[in-house]
């Protein structure tokens, strides 16, 4: 299988004194149709890798290969782009902007992408929804859902844009064993149904277990890739 | 970039709906700091506009008199402009008075489009009445001319500068003057020059009080009787010259100055002292107005600079999801224009209803009621509008910035 993403070498520190190594030369590919989770002791570096792989932060050194081209060093206007179109973030808080119904939330990804009209934006949007059992909450605001609604508004919003990378942050952090067991079956099947590579940050090692491919990390290294 | 501005603006419209009451303050402080600019400068540039029209108006445009700005130069001087040897000292050659050659000047002068010139005489004489005496300054002229030079017809309280003419020896006097004499019209009053000549002249108009331009000392007689009185026969003074547009006054003045040599000034010359007041005026004016405009645009700085604190977490999520830092600047940039905007609007409306008041106050001025000046004009409307959305986009900026210093990273692992 083709790797869609690829760490080589990867490295963040923060200056300071002494230095602080938050991820240390990691290196290992991702590839479409996976489950990924990285598991880990608090502290170790899995978030920090994680918003490496997602283009939010900046590597200090390595590479990171999109498709096989190298991103890293990109600049925040082209990394905002490559997010819009090709990342999809669920984070352990929803996130969901409180002025927002569930339907403007999740297409507000697509309105800022700019390929669809009205229209198809808001059939889109429904699409979403649906898929994640909530179309009749569609005009609700957050404020009105329960936090598992919300954290599914959440990956629909995620998926808005049709990418071929999903990464999770802890995204079932919040919820009850219910709510946890439902996002983790979505995100499961968005890696095996559709063909994206989900990347999911987790403690939960009864999540981990379900994953495809599960990395250990310690200290900011990977310690152990194990796959099933 | 511009398909991008409407999803902006939507943004923008709704973290504004959330904060109402500091919308409704900052909308306010534009609204109120636009009202009085537009009420302030409408006072301001009315008066002045009705200042200088009256400046204008009060007297011809140009008058060209008999001085000169420089006495005439010695012939051994012009000859031997230089010579070793350097005068000093000497005695300026008196000029005899009265204008030289005065209807090739008329001529010059009615050559400029649409300008009319009118010849006038003026010099001192002496009013008697019961042995009382009061000075005067007459001011001989032609009333078919000086009508359409000058607005005094309209200064006259009874009595038309017609009647100079059709009246024998008639003069027309202020109503002050009128008053310490004793006189009214058709009253007659013996009038003596300097040159011993004794003349009965009628009371035949009276100026309105309280024009201060004609002079509470002076009086207008025909062109001919102020000759004969004065003992300067066919010789006149002064020219007034009406220029269709007033505003050439100092081109031509200079013109007809360089050509003839006498002096003649302009209107702006002669109001060049209060023409400098006016533009302090207007300094201090837009100083303040501008302050105030300033003061309304802190409050859109504290909206959007709460509304960039409220809202790390919500714009670290839309880094996240692909909004550049230059669409977040946006959103809370087009806050502070969305806010100004509506200040506007609701100021124009206050400036409008400010006037409307301020139009409508009577004042009794020398038994007359009077009005404000008010300048009504769109220009206003449109320097408010500018000064406040330019004010309004600085003070939304300075805080937006700040949007695009929000690291994504420490808000989304620690949910700050």
């Amino acid at each position: 299988m083709t790797a869609v993403l690829e760490a080589q070498g990867l490295g963040r520190t923060l200056s300071g004194e002494p230095p602080i190594r938050l991820v240390n030369d990691v290196s290992f590919a991702v590839e479409r149709g996976t489950f990924t989770t990285i598991i880990g002791p608090s502290g170790c570096g899995k978030s920090s890798l994680l918003y490496l792989l997602g283009l939010i932060d900046r590597p200090t050194i390595g590479k990171l290969l999109l498709e096989g081209n190298d991103v890293a060093g990109l600049d925040g206007d082209a990394r905002a782009q490559l997010r819009l179109e090709h990342f999809g973030f669920v984070f352990q808080f929803h996130f969901l902007l409180p002025e927002f119904s569930a339907l403007e939330n999740v297409v507000l990804p697509i309105r800022r992408l700019g390929r669809l009209d009205g229209a198809a934006i808001e059939q889109r949007g429904i699409d979403l929804l649906k898929s994640v059992g909530l179309d009749e909450k569609a005009s609700k605001t957050p404020d009105r859902m329960s936090g598992g609604e919300r954290q599914r508004v959440a990956i629909a919003r995620a998926l808005a844009n049709d990418p071929m990378l999903v990464l999770g942050d802890e995204p079932t952090g919040n919820l009850d064993s219910q709510n946890s067991a439902r996002v983790v079956k979505l995100l499961k099947a968005l890696a095996h149904e559709q063909g994206r590579a989900v990347i999911c940050v987790t403690h939960d090692l009864e999540i981990a277990a379900e994953a495809d491919v599960r990395i250990s990390m310690l200290d900011g290294r990977i310690i152990d890739v194990a796959r099933t | 970039m511009i398909e991008r501005l409407p999803l902006l603006l939507g943004i923008a419209l709704r973290h504004i709906s959330r904060r109402r009451r500091q919308t409704v303050v900052a909308v306010s402080g534009v609204a109120v700091g636009v009202g009085f600019f537009l009420a302030v400068s409408a006072m301001m540039i009315g008066s002045q506009n009705d200042f200088i029209k009256t400046l204008i108006d009060a007297a011809p445009h140009i008058i060209i008199s008999d001085e000169l700005r420089s006495p005439p130069k010695q012939p051994g001087f012009r000859v031997f402009r230089n010579g070793v040897v350097v005068l000093r000292n000497y005695k300026v050659r008196n000029e005899v008075r009265g204008l030289k050659d005065w209807p090739a000047i008329m001529r010059a002068a009615n050559d400029e489009p649409g300008a009319i010139a009118s010849p006038s005489l003026s010099g001192a004489v002496t009013l008697h009445l019961s042995g009382r005496e009061e000075a005067l300054s007459i001011i001989g002229i032609d009333p078919e001319i000086e009508t359409r030079v000058s607005t005094i017809e309209d200064k006259l309280r009874v009595g038309r500068l017609h009647d100079l003419e059709t009246v024998q020896s008639g003069v027309i006097i202020g109503e002050e003057m009128a008053q310490r004499l004793g006189v009214g019209m058709g009253d007659i009053v013996s009038a003596t020059s300097g040159a011993g000549t004794t003349r009965s002249l009628r009371i035949v108009g009276l100026f309105k009080r309280g024009q201060s331009q004609l002079g509470a000392t002076s009086g207008y007689v025909l062109l001919r009787e102020a000759q004969s009185l004065l003992g300067r026969p066919f010789i006149i003074n002064r020219i007034g010259v009406k220029l269709a547009d007033p505003y050439r006054a100092q081109e031509v003045s200079r013109r007809l100055e360089g050509r003839f040599g006498y002096k003649a000034e302009s209107w702006e010359e002669r109001s060049a002292d209060f023409l400098s007041l006016l533009v302090t005026r207007n300094v201090i004016m837009y100083s303040v107005v501008s302050a105030i405009l300033l003061v309304a645009s802190f409050g859109i700085y504290t909206v959007v600079s709460n509304s960039v604190a409220d809202k790390r977490r919500d714009i670290a999520i839309m880094r996240s999801m692909g909004f550049s830092e230059g669409d977040l600047q946006l959103i809370f940039v087009a806050e502070g224009i969305v806010l100004a905007l509506v200040g506007v609007l609701f100021g124009w409306a206050l400036g409008y209803g400010l006037m409307e008041i301020l139009g409508s106050l009577k004042f009794p001025i020398a038994g007359e009621d009077k009005y404000l000046p008010l300048d009504r004009g769109a220009r206003q409307y449109a320097i408010a509008a500018s000064a406040s959305l330019f004010a309004g986009v600085i003070a939304a900026w300075l805080p937006a910035r700040k949007s695009s210093r929000v690291d994504p990273v420490d808000i989304l692992r620690g949910a700050v």
